[in-house]
């Protein structure tokens, strides 16, 4: 775009023009018919994960590589496919965006199964397991209950919001964008609470250095199933994504996934409660 | 007590992020989005500037509206649209990273051609009719005579819109784009306890980025401006 020694005609814009419109009809992908033969014929798999919610997806301190139980996940799903695998850094809030605007095939990235988001895409069979907590400063009482009216921090996009507004509607959600942004507003009293799958919520307080002044309530507020997010209208896709993650429990690789981020000795340490392809 | 230990572990990843795997993050693509918005900028918001001071009536109407249009939006609506958008719509999937430097750049161009088209016009007109009283085109007095001195004159107002530009590519957060502000962020969710630090050494960085800009250029101005 520097400005060029040579004066501009009406030919070399319209010759310009032309390329413009060239390469916009070579990048419209064709109307999917069938993603799973999109992805085989383009030989690349793009998959949303996080890279800023742990242990999901994050940045590795020393690799700086993606890494995370969803990361894990899209690997296999890519290697099973045979495929190589493209992985979209998100957030909470977009990542169903992505998906609709085609800038992915897969949402690999913590997605609680919800009727809400069925309307709008398809869900994977269950890979995964956990349910909302409430953590809160350790002198509050250990009811649920008791936080029904309460102030109540939750991440942006995640099922919290809407949890919390569906139990108890007459307390007050305050939406924030990460969950150390959360947990800031819990320590400065902003919030009375915070809403989270308990996974996260352990992990946080196993390293914060005040963890003391902090508990998390024995009650859970709701069962989170967690899938993997697909276009709608894609059944080849679809099967064949569930037949590789019931693959995946058969030979160990799923329980071996899960062990390293969330087995004994890991800071996000807690049983798992479930097997892929068996509904419980 | 604040514990700069964070910043000093991750300093490689918050400098250039994956630059050694091909992959520029961190200040360094601060650096890049800024230059190559920049200039895409100052390119396209002179050539609308000259545009509308060449034209008369409706196209200059249209070119003001553009320009307002652009302007009246916040930009991380214009950096959402062109990120989902543009994808959904025309199934055009650019690169992240060059959809957010389109969207700052066609931002700023806009701010770039009010600027140059008030230094443009606050030039004497007696220059333009002794031009063409000369035999010069419009166009050559446009671009001979009256650019020239209108360029350095405003600078200063075009380097406020850049130090504004290379703290708007933060925005680029929104949609995970690996510049300073989102590896920053990564950082932050990593370690969770340390958002202090990280957002004191972030803010710093930027400060002394547009500070030292600034100053550099207020230098090298006031030397220009002072008498021989």
């Amino acid at each position: 775009m520097f400005p060029s020694p040579v004066p501009l005609t009406r030919r070399h814009l319209l010759s310009a023009a032309a390329g413009l419109f060239a390469l916009a009809a070579g990048l419209a992908p064709a109307a999917a018919a069938d993603q799973l033969a999109d992805i085989k014929a383009a030989g690349t798999l793009r998959v949303a994960t996080f890279d800023s919610n742990p242990p999901f997806g994050s940045i590795d301190p020393s690799t700086y590589n993606l890494v995370g139980y969803d990361v894990d996940f899209a690997k296999a799903i890519a290697q099973a496919l045979g495929v190589k695998l493209q992985l979209v850094s998100t957030n909470p809030a977009n990542r169903i965006p992505l998906l609709q605007s085609g800038k992915v095939e897969l949402i690999v990235a913590d997605l609680t199964i919800t009727p809400e988001r069925a309307q709008v895409l398809d869900f994977s069979i269950p890979y995964f397991e956990t349910g909302l907590e409430l953590l809160v400063p350790a002198s509050s009482s250990d009811a649920l209950s008791s936080f029904a009216t309460a102030r109540i921090g939750a991440v942006k996009g995640t099922t919290g919001e809407q949890a919390l507004k569906a139990r108890f509607p007459g307390s007050r959600v305050l939406s924030y964008d990460d969950i150390p942004t959360a947990l800031a507003a819990l320590r400065n009293g902003s919030v009375d609470a915070i809403a989270q799958d308990s996974t996260i919520l352990a992990g946080l307080l196993a390293e914060a250095p005040d963890r003391a002044k902090f508990k998390i309530l024995p009650d859970r507020l709701s069962r989170e199933i967690i899938g993997i997010g697909l276009a709608k209208g894609q059944p080849a896709l679809l099967a064949k994504v569930n037949e590789i993650l019931v693959g995946l429990e058969k030979d160990g690789q799923a329980k071996a996934i899960y062990d390293k981020w969330f087995g004994p000795g890991t800071k996000f340490a807690s049983p798992r409660s479930f097997t892929i392809g068996v509904t419980n | 007590m604040p514990d700069f230990s964070v910043i000093t572990q991750n300093l490689p990843y918050l400098l250039w992020g994956r630059a050694l795997e091909g992959q520029p993050g961190g200040l360094l693509l601060t650096l890049i989005m800024s230059l190559e918005a920049g200039v895409l900028a100052l390119v396209v918001g002179v050539l609308l500037a000259l545009a509308a001071w060449l034209s008369g009536g409706w196209t200059r109407r249209i070119l003001f509206a553009w320009a307002d249009f652009i302007r009246g939006i916040p930009l991380i609506f214009v950096i959402f649209w062109l990120y989902f958008l543009l994808p959904s719509l025309f199934g055009v999937n650019l690169p992240d990273t060059i959809t957010v430097v389109l969207a700052i750049a066609w931002f700023t161009s806009a701010a770039v051609m009010y600027s140059t088209l008030a230094g443009l016009e606050a030039l004497p007109k007696g220059q333009v009719e002794a031009g063409l009283s000369a035999g010069f085109s419009r166009t050559k007095v446009l671009v001979n005579i009256l650019l020239p001195q209108a360029l350095p004159n405003v600078l200063p107002s075009l380097v406020g819109v850049f130090i504004s530009l290379i703290k708007d590519t933060s925005l680029a957060f929104i949609v995970n784009v690996p510049e300073l502000t989102t590896v920053a962020g990564q950082v932050n969710n990593r370690t969770q306890i340390y958002p202090t630090e990280i957002f004191l050494f972030t803010g710093a960085v930027y400060f002394l980025l547009c500070g030292a800009l600034s100053l550099t250029v207020h230098l090298a101005g006031g030397r220009r401006a002072r008498p021989a």
